[in-house]
């Protein structure tokens, strides 16, 4: 097969509503839709604030066919955790909860409910949309911001000077029972992460990269090749690990493509010099076969 | 069944009768004990309860937050800095209408440390939208607890029950231990008027426009409106049922007094034996406990107070920059009241960080009027008139 | 529209907590954008590039989804000789084609050739009905002159062709070599017009057996004769024994012929004819070689033939050009000998049959561009060398012989002027084939016999005062520069289209990345050794199941193929299946964030102005 013929492996069922309020070429709003394409409407969502408490709509609407609580920033994972609590208790077991997080609300405010849960090994499936930076404020910084970008709180003339924090190893050495990463830009790989984890009991932890085209200054139509080529150029790898232990790429690594295209379409990194790009590409380079002899290794 | 027990197993030993659903809790002292007999309740059986043992107390109320909007009857505890670590969500459950039970064991805040009773902590969360039951015995703490899940889920509110540290969360008395089958008649499971439900998918909390916003508050005032007469319902009830009822605010030898004390808490046992002390010399002194602090009982402080000549109200909490924290409360309820029923109100600070307030210093709050000094301390003049600012009077302090 | 009913317990006009009850769908958050997405299907390079004008696209988008009988019907749609052109079309179509940019063009002959061949194992084919009163003639049965007959016929007319030679068929059956295109091939693609009801009237020759006059009884009359002067080598020698034509080489071998050629043949010229002269000529054990003027890649004969010929052992010397043929001269009905070259070489003896036994040629250098772009040769002085030979075939091209005319048909020097319809100055004459300034290839012949087809039915139509002079052309074409269709003449697509525009899709509209490399398939060749001894047909094809294969290589540039990626990719369900394929969107709530149309893998979607 030449071209790579998806729609078989994608769920009908429309658990999203149109008419909710993300911007434009929203990759958070995509990812929203696909993942509960993989869940199903057997499925109640836990929202802390993000960017999703705008898009899916204010009182009295909702854009979800589903269940959904609004909460606090820092208690996706903690409102998740009760409410299974709760459907257990009441002699639901098959009720998948979902926590809906941003990355604010998971690398920074979120991490301490989300690490006590995932210790625990509460029965839930915790999402991170990660666009990388405080976005329904206004694109502050993050610990999910990497390096050398722009936001408002990390000018061009001083841009964001650490790491992007290691989200999906975090919550490996929890040793949860399955922790992936996944982008909107291949939609099978994504529900089938969504399915493999809605099959799984404790915590389950799914990072999904989703562009953000006013924050990252990048166009609306461009969002699902951003994405992509954030893959493509290892920028975001493809993971699943199992039980913290066992490390794997879910799709073969194909060849490195490099990361100044990537970054060249997004306007948060136009002030980088040639000499910080390639920077961005030796450390994206080292981060690589570090994770290759991880997955060697596992 | 009687049985000799400490004010935290009370709470526990109510919300086992309770049939609680959903517990989930961080440790603190003085409160620990009470989710430690949950633990063991649970592990043998006694109570089939989810029980998450959340990382901190403020996972504990959002984790009740998300069982309580599922349906479920949530349970938690805490204390003093875990409360306050809890302040946010406290909102969440108060705006949000979840008949969650919470027992919070009075005690001083930091810095510097102290694990010792007084009421800031809970009084900080006044305007969270919680029911606060305060209570006196450890026969009152059971009953309360359980009568809190019935008031709760009748109003969708949220309840705090309010033990004093050490004096009531340590010491043991005798309980009366209802049958679990009578408290099963008085607290049928929890039917939840809406929650997260996969066959009726709402959102809970969405984004609310200056359109709607008050609505929804005055909603959620009304329902504390509502309260009051509910708890009055659900007291006279427990009582029917069981021969104890306790009152939003109970009246204590007031007929005929001249001089009402206002208490709350364990300080109320230890009035008590100063008023029947006085009552014997023939002094017309009288007492007043408030437990229920919110919704504050107006009205029957009001019928309870209006004609006293005088009132002294001691306070284990302090509003710094202002006052006694029920002492205001009290001021603004009584206030007008016609001029020839409108009570004198004296305020007192007593025993923060856990000092005792024993009888000695309660008959000082009985005996010396605040003009005499701002600072009632052994020997020392007045600092300021009364007149010119209206502040309580410390009794027990060092000069 | 509220969608769920509201929470109870409603006081000022709320329920007691913000409990929602209804849904986000009340916003019409269409109203956001400036530019809307449209499902504008476009045209593949491959339909534009096939000189036929065959919907190639549409019926890998059959293939592909296992509906190979209509595949094969919408092939017939347009060419009525798939499995002729299937073989021995050069397939511009191909060098179109934007895969040739990703990982190598699909081998559209070959799933065209799979699909011809499906067709000559269906049944035979109804008499086509005779919608119109009208008979038309057409004079000669090749390629061009068979696709009129057929287009014709199916537009229900009366046709006959008259054809000189005993068999229909012409350059396919007399040119072209067997190995590379089997007569029962041919036969079953003519058996199939002829079921049709076209009425095949051969051994006539125009001019001598009919004048040309009587064609005028018909409604309407088709020139097909194609080209058959040879272009001579111009150098002398040149009318010695042993040089021949080419064309008539081949003639004569497939008309069952066993010439003599002798053990060292050399084939001037760098065409297609050259190739089919030179591997014909190996067929029967010579030592082949070319002589060609340019380069190899300037030759223009396919590569394909190129590289077969050379893999057949043929050699290929290039830049080279006979300046004379040398000659001996050998008693009469014996072939000459190389050892005699000296002996009457440059001698006073009496010729009584002078004898080809080589060419005396020049080397020749690229010099400065000409018309075609190519760098003219000129001879380098000095370089001539002698290259034996015992036959020397010439295949340099061949011209029209346009002598049979009527006077009132304007015509040139070999080529026949003819509008875009293939009219000639003559009211009801058209002309197609190698009459008309064109390729001299199968393909172009078959689509020139198509438009005259439609011309001839135009004509008739307004002559009879059925339709106006107001059709525009421009929309029967695939694509800008595409040959007419006769689907699009008879408005009869069976392929769904959304709002097709005739433009060809770019290469970078495509979005490659939902593609996986898949090498393309190449052709089942017999051994090259096989070949040098057989006429049995040197490429077979492809199997079946890999010929299917190949089609799920194609693109389908420019045109749904119903992938879903739109459907899949939107932020904002915007997208959603109609009833009985395609897609809808919903504007009311697409907020022209246009990650469809950049997604779509095949550019089928358009970003358009709100308002345009």
């Amino acid at each position: 097969m030449s071209q790579i013929m998806i729609k078989d492996r994608i769920p009908r069922e429309e658990l999203l509503d149109s008419g909710h309020l993300a911007c434009p070429g929203c990759g958070a709003a995509l990812a929203m839709r696909l993942v509960l394409k993989g869940l199903g409407d057997r499925t109640i969502v836990a929202l802390p604030a993000c960017c999703w408490s705008i898009i899916a709509g204010p009182y009295p609407q909702t854009s979800l066919r589903v269940p959904l609580y609004h909460t606090a920033f820092e208690t996706g994972a903690s409102v998740a955790a009760g409410i299974k609590a709760a459907l257990v208790a009441r002699g639901d077991t098959e009720t998948t909860v979902m926590a809906w997080a941003g990355d604010g609300g998971t690398f920074d405010i979120g991490l301490q409910a989300l690490s006590g849960a995932a210790e625990r090994n509460d029965d839930f499936l915790y999402v991170c949309y990660d666009n990388e930076a405080y976005m329904n404020t206004g694109i502050q910084r993050s610990s999910a911001t990497p390096w050398g970008a722009w936001t408002t709180t990390t000018p061009a003339e001083h841009p964001e000077s650490r790491p992007k924090k290691d989200i999906l190893a975090i919550l490996a050495a929890h040793r949860i029972p399955y922790a992936a990463s996944a982008t909107v830009a291949y939609p099978d790989d994504l529900i089938a992460k969504v399915r493999k984890a809605k099959g799984i009991r404790g915590t389950r932890f799914l990072h999904i990269l989703a562009p953000c085209p006013p924050g990252w200054k990048s166009n609306d139509e461009e969002s699902i090749a951003l994405a992509r080529m954030a893959v493509q150029c290892r920028v975001f790898p493809l993971l699943e690990v199992e039980d913290g232990e066992r490390w794997r790429f879910s799709r073969a690594p194909g060849p490195a493509e490099p990361v100044a295209p990537y970054l060249a379409r997004q306007g948060r990194f136009r002030h980088l010099t040639e000499a910080q790009v390639a920077r961005i590409q030796s450390d994206v380079d080292a981060r690589w076969k570090a994770l290759e002899r991880r997955v060697a290794s596992s | 069944m009687k049985k000799v027990m400490i004010g935290n197993h009370a709470v526990s030993w109510g919300v086992q009768l309770a049939r609680a659903e959903v517990i989930a809790a961080y440790p603190i002292t003085p409160q620990t004990q009470i989710v430690e007999e949950l633990s063991e309740m649970c592990a043998d059986g006694r109570l089939r309860a989810q029980f998450l043992k959340v990382e901190s107390e403020h996972s504990a109320m959002a984790a009740c937050v998300g069982a309580s909007a599922t349906g479920a009857r949530a349970f938690t505890a805490t204390s003093s800095q875990g409360l306050l670590l809890m302040h946010e969500m406290l909102h969440w459950a108060g705006l949000g209408r979840l008949p969650i039970v919470m027992a919070d064991i009075n005690r001083a805040v930091a810095p510097g440390w102290s694990i010792w009773t007084d009421q800031n902590d809970t009084l900080a969360q006044r305007d969270t939208g919680w029911i606060q039951l305060y209570c006196e015995t450890n026969q009152e703490v059971l009953d309360t607890t359980v009568q809190a899940f019935r008031l709760a889920e009748t109003v969708d509110l949220p309840v705090m029950i309010v033990l004093d540290a050490f004096f009531l969360s340590h010491t043991s008395e005798p309980v009366d231990i209802p049958a679990a089958a009578e408290v099963d008649a008085f607290l049928p499971r929890r039917t939840a008027r809406f929650k997260l439900d996969v066959d009726d998918p709402r959102a809970f909390g969405a984004l609310t426009t200056p359109a709607v916003y008050m609505e929804i508050r005055l909603r959620q005032q009304e329902a504390m409106d509502q309260a009051r007469g509910v708890f009055r319902d659900v007291d006279q009830a427990w009582g029917r049922q069981f021969g104890r009822r306790y009152g939003a605010i109970e009246c204590y030898r007031t007929e005929g007094a001249e001089t009402v004390l206002v208490t709350s808490g364990t300080i109320t046992s230890t009035a008590r034996h100063v008023v029947n002390e006085r009552r014997e010399r023939g002094e017309p002194v009288g007492l007043v406990k408030i437990k229920m602090f919110r919704p504050f009982p107006t009205a029957l402080l009001r019928e309870a107070l209006a004609g006293i000549p005088r009132v002294a109200v001691l306070d284990r909490n302090i509003s710094p920059g202002h006052s006694g924290i029920f002492a205001e409360e009290l001021r603004a309820a009584l206030y007008d009241l016609p001029s020839g029923r409108r009570p004198r109100i004296d305020g007192f600070i007593v025993g923060l960080g856990g000092r005792d307030v024993t009888p000695a210093v309660i008959a000082e709050c009985l005996d010396r009027a605040p003009e005499a000094a701002v600072v009632a301390a052994a020997g020392r003049e007045p600092r300021r008139a009364r007149a010119a600012t209206r502040e309580d009077v410390w009794v027990g302090v060092k000069p | 529209m509220s969608d769920r009913t509201p929470g109870t317990d409603i006081a000022h006009g709320v329920p007691p907590v913000a409990v929602s009850s209804t849904s986000t769908r009340d916003n019409l958050t269409g109203s956001w954008k400036y530019i809307r997405p449209a499902y504008r299907d476009r045209v593949a390079p491959c339909n534009q590039g096939c000189p036929v004008g065959i919907d190639i696209e549409g019926a890998m988008n059959l293939v592909r989804d296992g509906r190979i009988e209509e595949a094969r019907d919408l092939v017939l749609r347009e060419n009525p000789l798939p499995a002729v052109t299937g073989r021995v079309c050069y397939h511009p179509c191909e060098g179109a084609c934007h895969r040739g940019g990703f990982d190598g063009a699909v081998a559209i002959h070959a799933v065209e050739r799979m699909l011809g061949d499906l067709a000559l194992e269906a049944p035979p084919s109804l008499p086509a009905p005779r919608t119109r009163h009208a008979d038309v003639a057409i004079v000669g049965a090749g390629p061009a002159g068979l696709a009129c007959a057929y287009h014709l016929v199916r537009l229900g007319y009366g046709v006959t062709v008259y054809e000189a030679e005993g068999e229909p068929g012409g350059i396919l059956r007399y040119g072209i070599p067997e190995y590379r295109l089997p007569k029962r091939v041919l036969e079953g693609e003519v058996e199939r017009l002829r079921a049709l009801g076209v009425d095949f009237r051969c051994g006539v020759r125009i001019g001598a057996d009919i004048t040309a006059g009587e064609l005028d009884r018909h409604a309407a009359v088709f020139l097909a004769t194609g080209a058959h002067r040879p272009r001579r080598l111009g150098i002398a020698g040149e009318d010695a024994r042993g040089v021949r034509d080419g064309l008539d080489f081949l003639r004569e071998v497939n008309r069952g012929g066993r010439p003599v050629l002798g053990e060292r043949v050399v084939v001037v010229g760098g065409g297609n004819t050259a190739m089919d002269c030179a591997r014909t000529a190996a067929r029967f054990g010579a030592d082949v070689t070319v002589l060609y003027r340019r380069g190899r890649a300037d030759m223009p004969a396919h590569r394909d033939e190129v590289e077969d010929a050379l893999h057949e052992g043929v050699r290929l010397i290039q830049f080279s050009a006979p300046v004379a043929v040398r000659t001996a001269v050998a008693p009469q009905g014996r072939e000459p000998l190389e050892s005699l070259e000296s002996m009457f070489d440059g001698g006073d003896e009496p010729r009584l049959e002078p004898r080809a036994i080589g060419l005396t040629c020049v080397r020749m250098a690229p010099g400065e561009p000409d018309a075609s772009g190519r760098r003219r040769p000129e001879p380098v002085a000095g370089s001539e060398a002698f290259l034996p030979a015992d036959t020397v075939l010439t295949a340099l091209g061949e011209e029209a012989d346009l002598s049979f005319l009527p006077d009132d048909v304007r015509h040139g020097d070999g080529t026949l002027p003819v509008n875009p319809l293939a009219g000639t100055s003559r009211a009801a004459w058209f002309a197609g084939g190698d009459l008309i300034e064109q390729p001299h290839t199968v393909a172009f012949a078959i689509g020139s016999g198509k438009r005259a087809a439609l011309g001839i039915d135009r004509y008739l139509r307004m002559r009879d005062g059925e339709i106006g002079d107001g059709s525009d052309l421009s929309a029967l074409r695939y694509g800008p520069e595409g040959n007419l269709s006769a689907t699009r003449w008879t408005d009869s697509d069976p392929v769904r289209r959304a709002s097709p525009v005739n433009e060809v899709v770019g290469f970078d509209q495509l979005n490659l990345a939902h593609f996986e490399r898949v090498p393309r398939h190449p052709d089942r060749m017999a051994e090259p050794a096989e070949r040098r001894h057989s006429f049995a047909e040197s490429n077979r094809g492809l199997a079946r199941e890999v010929a299917l294969a190949e089609a799920h290589r194609c693109f389908n540039c420019g045109v749904c193929n119903a992938c879903e990626l739109c459907l899949i990719y939107c932020p904002d369900v915007a997208i959603a299946r109609r009833d009985g394929g395609g897609f809808e969107i919903a504007y009311e709530y697409c907020k022209g964030c246009g990650v469809c149309a950049a997604e779509c893998p095949r550019g089928a979607i358009t970003m358009v102005r709100e308002g345009s």
